[in-house]
């Protein structure tokens, strides 16, 4: 195809995806579509549980220290962290008044990230509808190099398209206009905390949050301090199950599955694996095996006792260490791990339950 | 000021309107031109030629959302202008992305029908739907937007060397899903 082709081609990608790539959004990333039924419902129950507090307490607590405890109920309602057993999951101590500055509301160790969730404040309503073209957020700790990229927390259901789009998620989902405070994600790489950890010689690192106008002065939130939170995973070894794909007449091997709520490791291993996972890969040898680690994480499904299936998704990274192929993925709902009943791809199964 | 007032205001026929686009949108728009053109003095002609496009598209057009709109027409005006540069040395950093695609899809045979710019937009369009959100974007950071690997890894919140592995997997799926729509052998 010539050069003037391809170009035509691209001319023609159609209004939605060039709006929907103006801006990342990280909790589009982490979706997984099989989960999204589950939520209006529950999100309906976060809101019963809201009212019912304002009845409690009078209207004028409520404003006063609901922001903490609402976007927690919301967040563990989002994430279907009950009906998942998920134990993992740790919701901090919110203050009492509304405080400023940064209240961390809960975290979850996926074994390859700790997803941090947080409230900022104060943040104004310009601000806030900033985000995404003209201010970014990120996580960092205090006295070290180490931090990364915040978002505003959206749930998961949401499909956007486009910083306006985004913008008025933000406000609807993630700003709270009366307290003027937003709440945001972090996804904490776990070795870079540990890495802080060794270097401040503590277990407790300070984590604070900077939001980066376009046109103005940083501003920082926190520190608060933040310690790693527990893992919660359930490994299942394959026994070096051997999977046969007629198509492109190649065998991998399936080695094994480490699984938690929010994430998946399949380990594989091939034929010249380790010198396809360097940036000097043979690209055209590569090729069929990146189909095959594809068709591993999209195809293999995860079944649940009611018979629902589940797939991790397409891998985020591939590294490859310990003699083995890391395909990682990851999702935005949690799963119940303990519940997994069998683990197939095509005619294969991988696990069975006995 | 809101996509809707600066619209208003090229309804109006106001030069104000040019101005209000250049202000909220300029950065994104010049961007794309620089990207793909490599050359500033030509980014800005680009860019330049794209706000007379806006101001003759609208009206009648109302484009929503106008961000989009407005990259669209200097992404199409920017990839003429490169086109017809043949005679001069490229740079850009649209050559790198292009020469990625180049070197996937003219390997092997190719039916080069003189596609209708609807057929082509189908494939396109029909094979991003086969992607997930962050294929996408990745996708269009690199090949539409000409991005570097660098910035995209950035703003994905990765390294540009996992972006290039993520990259070269998309490229081998649009070979695959071309060459079983047929446009190529």
């Amino acid at each position: 195809m010539k050069r003037e082709t391809i170009t035509r081609m691209l001319n023609g990608l159609d209004d939605r995806y060039v709006s929907e790539a103006e801006a990342y959004l990280p909790v589009a990333v982490q979706e997984s579509p099989e989960r999204i039924s589950h939520m209006k419902k529950k999100r309906i129950l976060t809101f019963a549980l809201a009212a019912a507090l304002i009845l409690l307490l009078g209207a004028a607590a409520y404003a006063s220290w609901s922001v903490h405890t609402v976007r927690q109920q919301e967040l563990k309602a989002d994430f279907g962290i009950e009906e998942n057993k998920v134990d993992s999951y740790v919701e901090y101590a919110v203050p009492d008044g509304q405080g400023q500055g940064l209240v961390l509301l809960s975290a979850v160790n996926d074994g390859r990230e700790q997803r941090v969730y947080v409230n900022i404040s104060p943040v104004s309503e310009e601000e806030a509808a900033a985000f995404p073209d003209k201010t970014r957020f990120v996580w960092c700790i205090e006295g070290t190099e180490i931090g990364g990229f915040a978002a505003p927390q959206l749930p998961v259901e949401l499909s956007l398209s486009g910083t306006d789009e985004i913008r008025a998620a933000v406000m609807e989902h993630a700003y709270d206009k009366e307290t003027q405070t937003l709440t945001l994600q972090g996804f904490l790489d776990v070795n870079m905390v540990e890495r802080a950890m060794t270097e401040l010689g503590t277990d407790a690192v300070p984590l604070a949050v900077q939001m980066l106008p376009e046109d103005g002065e940083p501003r920082s939130f926190g520190p608060v301090p933040f310690a790693l939170t527990g893992e919660q995973s359930r490994v299942f070894d394959f026994g070096r199950a051997v999977y046969h794909d007629e198509e492109l007449d190649k065998d991998i091997e399936i080695i094994g599955l480490e699984l938690t709520p929010f994430s998946a490791v399949w380990k594989v291993s091939y034929e010249g694996a380790a010198s396809f996972h360097t940036p000097e890969a043979d690209w055209a040898a590569y090729e069929p095996w990146s189909l095959l680690e594809d068709k591993i994480c999209i195809e293999a499904e995860i079944v649940f006792s009611d018979g629902s299936a589940f797939s991790t998704g397409g891998a985020l990274t591939t590294p490859y260490k310990d003699g083995a192929v890391h395909l990682t993925c990851g999702w935005g709902g949690a799963i119940d791990i303990d519940d997994v009943q069998r683990i197939v791809l095509g005619d294969l199964v991988l696990w069975e339950r006995k | 000021m809101t996509d809707t007032e600066i619209i208003d205001l090229f309804f109006e026929r106001s030069e104000q309107a040019i101005e209000e686009l250049a202000k909220k949108h300029g950065s994104a728009v010049t961007a794309v031109a620089r990207n793909i053109l490599g050359n500033e003095q030509d980014a800005e002609e680009c860019v330049n030629d794209t706000w007379l496009g806006v101001w003759n598209a609208v009206p009648p057009h109302r484009p929503s959302p106008l961000r989009t709109f407005v990259c669209k027409i200097a992404r199409n005006l920017a990839t003429m202008k490169y086109h017809a540069n043949t005679a001069q040395k490229r740079n850009s950093r649209y050559d790198a992305a292009l020469d990625e695609l180049e070197a996937i899809l003219s390997d092997g045979g190719s039916v080069e029908a003189a596609y209708e710019a609807k057929e082509l937009a189908a494939a396109i369009n029909g094979f991003m739907a086969t992607l997930s959100y962050a294929d996408r974007f990745l996708f269009t950071r690199r090949y539409w937007y000409g991005d570097p690997l660098p910035d995209i890894a950035r703003m994905a919140d990765s390294t540009a060397n996992s972006v290039t592995v993520r990259l070269f997997r998309i490229r081998k799926k649009l070979k695959r899903y071309l060459e079983k729509e047929g446009f190529l052998v």
